[in-house]
Order: C-alpha cells, then structure tokens, then sequence
C-alpha cells in the first residue's frame, strides 16, 4: 500500500484527528478489557460460563446426594473432588440455555436443571457450561470434556450407540411459525414446494426433508435470524422448536404458530457411553427432583412464562428406545 | 467415493452458485473499484475523502459482519433483495475497496512525466488518466488484482452464513447427510484450486499482454 | 505539492479552482443526500427509536462485548504466533537449495492459498470429529485460522528474503558463516524489518477472519453479538454496533501499519542517497489474503 503523498493537508489534519480518537477508544477499550477479564474459560466469554459459582442458590430446597450414594472411584465423586460439573450446553437458547449478559448467568429450563443436579453431587450450583453447539455432542463426553449433557439432545437409538441417555427429561417438538395472516399452511406437508426457513445444524432440516421432500431450506444461525428471516419474507414458514417459537410469538406479534407439534422429541441427559453407575444415579435425582415438584418449578421459571398453563407431567424415566 | 458420486448433483448446483456469485461479484468489484480508485486521486477533496472513508470502512470490517447486517438491515430500511444478490453486491463493494487499493498504488507507480506529458498534448484529467495513466497502471496492478480476485473467490464461501447455498454450505450439507467429511470436503477443496487457479492463469495472459514496452 | 499528485494535475488555475469548488458542492450535496435517505428509511421503520438503542449506553452490554473483543484478540494473537512461525518455516523451505523443501512448502502454500478459510474451519468443526479428534472450541477457530494463514505470512518472508541483496549472503559465505548463519544473523534481520508492515495489515486481516467464531460458536466478538441479539432482540443495533468495534480496532491497527510503513520509506530514502543501485523494499504484499 503505497501512499498518495501530498494529497491535500486538509486530509492529514483528519486523518490525524481520527487518529487521535482512535488510539485514545482502543486504549480506553484494552483498559476496560483488562479491568472486567478475569482470566476465564476460552469456551465461554470471561465472567460467563463459570458464573454459575458465585450465583446464590436459585433452589435452596433442591436435595443433595447422600455420601452413600457417591461411591468412590466413581465419575460423580471425581465431579464433587473438581467442586464443578462441566455441562455441554449452549449460551444462546431462549428460555432453554440462555446467557443473561447483565448477570453473566446461564438461564433456561435445561440450565436450571444442570445446577440442581451439580447441587445433588457437590452442595451447591456450581457448574461450568462448555459451549458446544456443533455436533460433537458425542466425541465431547466420549473424550471427558463434559461430564453431562443438557442440550435439547433427542434420545434416539443411533446416537445411544455412542452415548448413555439418563431421561427422558422433557417431551418436545417441532412446529411451525408464519407471518400473522398467511393462509395455506397449517400442517407439514403443506410447506411442499415452498420455501422454508430453518436453523443451520437443526433437527428441523431433517425433517422437513422428510415431509416436504420439494421443500427449498433457508437456514441462518439463530433463532433471532431465522424470525428476522420470516418477517422480510425470505420463506413463507418458519420450523423450529415448538417451545422457541411460541417465545418468539410472545415477543413478536407479527408471528403466529399454527398447528400442534409434528415431531416427537423426548430429551435426554447425554452421559458417557457404557457409565450404568452414572446413568442410575442421574435417573435417581431426576426422580426426586420430580416428586419433590423441582422439575415442576423450573419448568415455570422458563417455559411456562410463555406457554400456558400448568407445567405438564415429566415424561416416564427410561420410556423411550435409547433411554 | 459414493458419497461424492451420489451427491454431484447437490455438490454441482453448489459450484454453479459459487461461480455465479464469483463472477458477478468480479464484475461489481471492477466497476466499483474503478469509481473509487478514481474518486480518491480526483481534484476535489470531499470525493478524496469519501473514497478513503470507503476503503478504510470496508477494509476494516469483516466481509461476515457487513453479509449478516446487509441480509438483515437492509430489508428494514426499505431494501429488498433475494439473499443470492445480497451476497453478490455486498461481496462486490467489500472487494471493490481491495480493487481500488491496488488501482491506486499502481496509479502512483506511474511517473509523473507521463501525466504532465499527456498534459501538455492538451488532454485533461480524464483524458490523461484514461488515456495515458490508466493504461500504464493497469500493467503493474495485473498482479495484485489477480490477487484480490482470489481472495474474492475464497471469500464467496461466506455466503453459506447467510443462507446462500454455495458450494462451501453444499459440502457442509451433504456431509451432515453423509457423514463422510473426507471425500466431500476435499472434493470441495479441489473445486476452489481449479477456480483459484484459472484466475491465476487469466493473470499471467493478461500480465503478458497488457505489459507496455518502455 | 510533491511528485504524486502532479501525475494527474497541475497546481490548479483560476478556472480549474472554480470548476473544482463546483464539483465539490456539487459532490458533498450528494453523499450528504445519500446520507439523510439512510437515516431517513432507518428512522421511518423505527430503528433509531431511542428504546432501541439505550441497552448499548449500558454499561453490561458493554462489558460482555468487550468480553467478546477480548477472547476475539486472544484467538487473533495465539493464530497470529502460530501463523508467523509456520510462516517463517515455509518462507525458509521455499528458498532453500534443496528441491524436495522447496516443493513441500510450495506446495502448501499454494494448496491453502487456494482453499477458504471457512472450508478448513468445516473440516475441523465437522470432519475431523468423525476421525476421533476433537478439539476444544478456542483450537477450532485457531487451528484452520492458522492453516490458511501460515500460507499467507510464508509469502510475505518470501518477498522480504527475496528483497535483500544476493551479495549479501555471498559476504556472509565469503566470511565463513555457513548458509543457515548467513540467512539466521544477515538476510532475516533485514527482510524482517522491511515485511513489518505488511505483516501489520496481514494481522488486521486475521483479526477479521476470527469472526468465523460465529460459525464455531466459540465466544468472540461476533458471537458474543449473536448472543446479546438472542437475548435483547435487537439484531440490527447489536450488529451494527459490533461493526463500528471491529471498525476501531482495525483501523487503529491499519494506522500503525501505515505509520510502520512512513517510517521505513523515510529510511529507505536516507539509506537510497548513499546506495543507488539497492532494490527497492517489497511492496507490501496485497495487505490481506483472506477477509
């Protein structure tokens, strides 16, 4: 790059002055980022994943394990010797496994639940998310990465080849969002031959495949992509977790939700492969955290600010091929 | 093997994307860095300036971030466009600061006898750059251009970000099917070198005949 | 006025002068027309409503982009170090006498030159899993960044090796110093100190290419946007923002590129006077390879 010299001195002054400015925000932002980092995690932003420590306890009723029920040389008491359960999660999932930025929290009915079972193992929430929204969910519990995972992970028998499944934990699945007053759509088999928008790496790709082979797929990143991608007319429907969706609806009335679910989509507790001792153990905590309404409560902290209703009924521990 | 064989199809509409989006864009980047190039040698300072507030806005962004805004922002101001133009114009303005940049280094590189020559023969500042600077420019900038447009071609890849479905987000697709990344990715690899590499070799023939005996 | 603008114009007349104040009226009334139709259509759709803007006078949106910024420097230095040694390498085997080096690094650079940085972050994100390796989120961004990368330094110490004169390492030779001294204690020093700002602007380039975070999902500046937009809503504003934070911290990079670059043709001059016949430093080679 070489430079036009002598152009005008008018542009050096500017150029001088913009300078100025730019050095004296970069060093204003390099001190602030000195000043907030505190040496965190590279999966997740400082102050964010391990968050989960300094929080008070958002269940201060939720049960602890008894010493009995963490035998040693077990992974459990391996977690509870660490002081922190390393959850495979995600930070960007409304009401599921959300990242508040004000707080630094990871809020969500999935999150709740990975700090009341860190609370069962080690007596108190304190739990560290590794980001992994790609699908590697397998090979990260498989190499030790992640001790558990909490993320929408639909039980299916191809995949409980490679991994255990504690659960099923919650009952979901997908559904389909359009603009307020299109007509014509109300079941999957009439997005044929339309185009459809989906999030990049969805279960809804598969899907939609399945039931509307013509079917043209936009994908985007996110789920504020994908409404934003509805809303500007690049696809005439919108497929996506029922549960997101109707969020979406809640925040947005340009969109509506038409039709029930079309898929069912039991989640499970992504555990590694072959550990029978975890596997009871986690399925033992779910059962009290449902008897003792816990799940219940997460359930309305999260999902049912937006669904109406009462919290519906867990679904049977161990009811689903793969569980 | 099968995997690729049995996916040519989706893997070709890919590729056809890729080459579509790549020349289109080649050709918007051209004219838009020609109008910049231009505008930041040009007498009058307020187009000086806007070409530098051009270039130094575009060359500092990520081509990513500029798609994601484009794709969204537009349409709320009014602009709508398919995402396949989006990503061709965005593309193009962004490679146009790159084209402009090496337009300008080579304008430089032109003596400055030369334009006072052409000034004397009586032609203006048009004239003497289209004429007589230009000409002269284009010859050492062959080089670097041909640089900037593979870096285009590499660059038409983020599209798949913003739902284009080029030849990168297709082997991405098809992998996600097949799960047999090997064959897919390496296919699509070898489809960029070609691509990459006709664009090299459309530089040495162009270097080679637009070289001006001195 | 020196010698570059005199190309293309003379110290301009009375009637050049007039024409040129027209021309910029005339040019200034446009963009500041473009301008306002800009802010008019943000303004009638309601984006510059004041309620949309307010969470980023805040100071935790702040404080988790900066977050952002943060991690997107940390991916930016670790691949920037890996990419400059594997560069260096690469440059050494490209100009070494023997063939099978020379072919080895050629090949790699031309390969990876040729092939998207988003491509090789797929193959790390989706391939490589399959085959049993799995690296932690930061390595996925880092590794392909690097790849690519690498390739492009290579061929900035390539340019600069090649600007130091022939003779040179054949005074080192005569002296005693084996080959690698002569390239260790004579040529890269010199070559070193010519590439810095191209090595400079190949830096801001890679600090771009991070925000391919947003695909791996690892939290830098781009993804921590995704993020926040996730949670406040506010897409375009969010977006919007994160640009004008890559746009600072660019340009500022940019400016000390350019300023690098000032200095040593100011020593290029000094040293010309004395040297006529000295080839001239590299001309920086095509800033960024990659976005």
């Amino acid at each position: 790059m070489i430079e036009l010299r002598g152009n005008a001195p008018a542009s050096t002054r500017t150029r001088r002055a913009a300078l100025t400015v730019m050095t004296t925000l970069s060093a204003l932002s390099l001190a602030t980022v000195a000043a907030c980092s505190d040496g965190g995690s590279a999966a997740v932003p400082p102050g964010g994943g391990d968050a989960g420590a300094q929080a008070a306890d958002p269940y201060p009723n939720a049960p602890v394990a008894a010493a009995s029920d963490i035998p040693a040389g077990s992974v459990m008491e391996k977690i509870k010797k660490r002081g922190e359960l390393l959850v495979g999660g995600s930070l960007d999932a409304p009401l599921l496994s959300q990242q508040n930025p004000v707080t630094g929290q990871v809020e969500g009915f999935d999150a709740d639940l990975g700090k009341m079972l860190a609370k069962y193992i080690i007596g108190k929430p304190s739990v560290k998310i590794v980001n992994s929204a790609s699908e590697t969910r397998e090979a990260l519990l498989s190499n030790g990465t992640v001790d558990v995972v909490f993320q929408t992970y639909t039980i299916t028998p191809e995949r409980a080849e490679q991994v255990a499944f504690a659960g099923p934990y919650y009952v979901s699945g997908l559904a389909i969002a359009v603009k307020k007053g299109t007509t014509g759509i109300a079941k999957p088999e009439d997005l044929d031959g339309k185009t459809v928008i989906a999030g990049a790496n969805t279960p809804a790709i598969p899907a939609i495949k399945k039931l509307a082979p013509n079917a043209k797929i936009v994908t985007f990143g996110s789920d504020p992509e994908c409404v934003q991608a509805l809303k500007q007319d690049r696809g005439v429907a919108y497929v996506q977790d029922q549960s997101l969706l109707v969020a979406d609806g809640k925040s947005d009335p340009g969109l509506q939700v038409v039709g029930e679910p079309f898929t069912t989509d039991p989640y499970g507790i992504g555990l590694k492969h072959g550990d029978d001792q975890m596997k009871s153990f986690v399925n033992g905590w779910l059962k009290k955290i449902q008897d003792a309404g816990l799940w219940q409560e997460a359930w309305k902290r999260s999902i049912g600010t937006v669904v109406q209703g009462p919290a519906p009924t867990p679904p049977a521990i161990g009811s689903v091929p793969g569980s | 093997m099968d995997a690729l064989l049995g996916n040519l199809p989706a893997l070709w509409e890919g590729l056809l994307t890729t080459l579509r989006l790549t020349l289109l864009a080649f050709a918007g980047a051209s004219v838009a860095g020609v109008l910049v190039a231009t505008a930041r040698v040009s007498p009058v300072p307020v187009l000086r300036a806007a070409g530098t507030v051009y270039v130094e806005t575009l060359q500092n962004i990520p081509l990513l971030v500029l798609l994601i805004l484009a794709v969204f922002g537009l349409p709320e101001i009014g602009v709508r466009a398919g995402l396949f133009t989006t990503a061709v114009v965005v593309i193009a303005l962004y490679q146009a600061a790159y084209v402009a940049e090496a337009l300008r280094s080579g304008i430089n590189a032109v003596p400055a006898g030369q334009g006072e020559a052409a000034r004397a023969l009586g032609l203006g500042f048009a004239g003497s750059l289209r004429h007589v600077v230009l000409p002269q420019a284009l010859a050492t900038v062959v080089q670097p251009l041909g640089t900037v447009f593979i870096m285009l071609t590499m660059n038409t890849s983020l599209a798949a970000a913003v739902g284009v479905v080029e030849l990168t987000a297709a082997a991405n697709r098809v992998n996600l099917v097949e799960a047999r990344p090997i064959p897919i990715f390496v296919g699509a690899g070898l489809a960029y070198m070609l691509l990459s590499s006709l664009v090299g070799l459309a530089t040495g023939v162009l270097q080679r005949r637009l070289a001006v005996p001195r | 006025m020196s010698a570059g603008s005199r190309l293309l114009f003379d110290e301009p007349g009375p009637r050049a002068r007039r024409r040129t104040r027209v021309a910029t009226l005339v040019s200034a009334l446009a963009l500041l027309a473009l301008a306002a139709l800009a802010v008019r259509q943000f303004a009638a759709n309601g984006q510059l409503d004041a309620a949309r803007w307010q969470p980023y006078a805040t100071w935790p949106m702040w404080r988790y982009l900066l977050g952002g910024l943060w991690s997107t420097f940390l991916a930016a230095v670790v691949s920037a170090a890996l990419a400059m040694a594997g560069g260096l390498l690469l440059a050494l085997g490209r100009v070494s006498h023997r063939p099978a080096l020379r072919w080895a690094a050629g090949t790699y650079v031309e390969v990876v030159r040729t092939v998207p940085a988003l491509l090789l972050v797929y193959v790390v994100l989706f391939g490589l899993p399959r085959y049993g390796l799995d690296l932690p989120l930061f390595w996925k961004l880092v590794v392909p960044l690097s790849v690519s990368n690498a390739a492009a330094f290579a061929e900035i110490f390539r340019a600069g090796i090649r600007s130091v004169d022939r003779g040179q390492t054949e005074a080192g030779l005569a002296v005693g110093l084996t080959r690698g001294q002569a390239m260790r204690l004579i040529v890269l020093p010199q070559a070193a100190r010519r590439v810095l700002p191209s090595i400079v602007s190949q830096s801001v380039g890679l600090l771009k290419d991070t925000s391919l975070g947003y695909v791996v999902s690892y939290a830098e500046l781009l993804y921590s946007g995704r993020v926040l937009a996730n949670y406040n809503h506010l897409l375009i504003q969010t977006y919007i923002v994160v640009a004008l934070v890559y746009l600072v911290v660019n340009a500022s990079l940019s400016k000390l590129a350019r300023g690098l670059e000032a200095r040593q043709a100011g020593a290029a001059r000094r040293a010309a006077t004395g040297d006529a016949g000295r080839p001239a430093p590299p001309a920086a080679p095509e800033a960024a390879l990659h976005a």
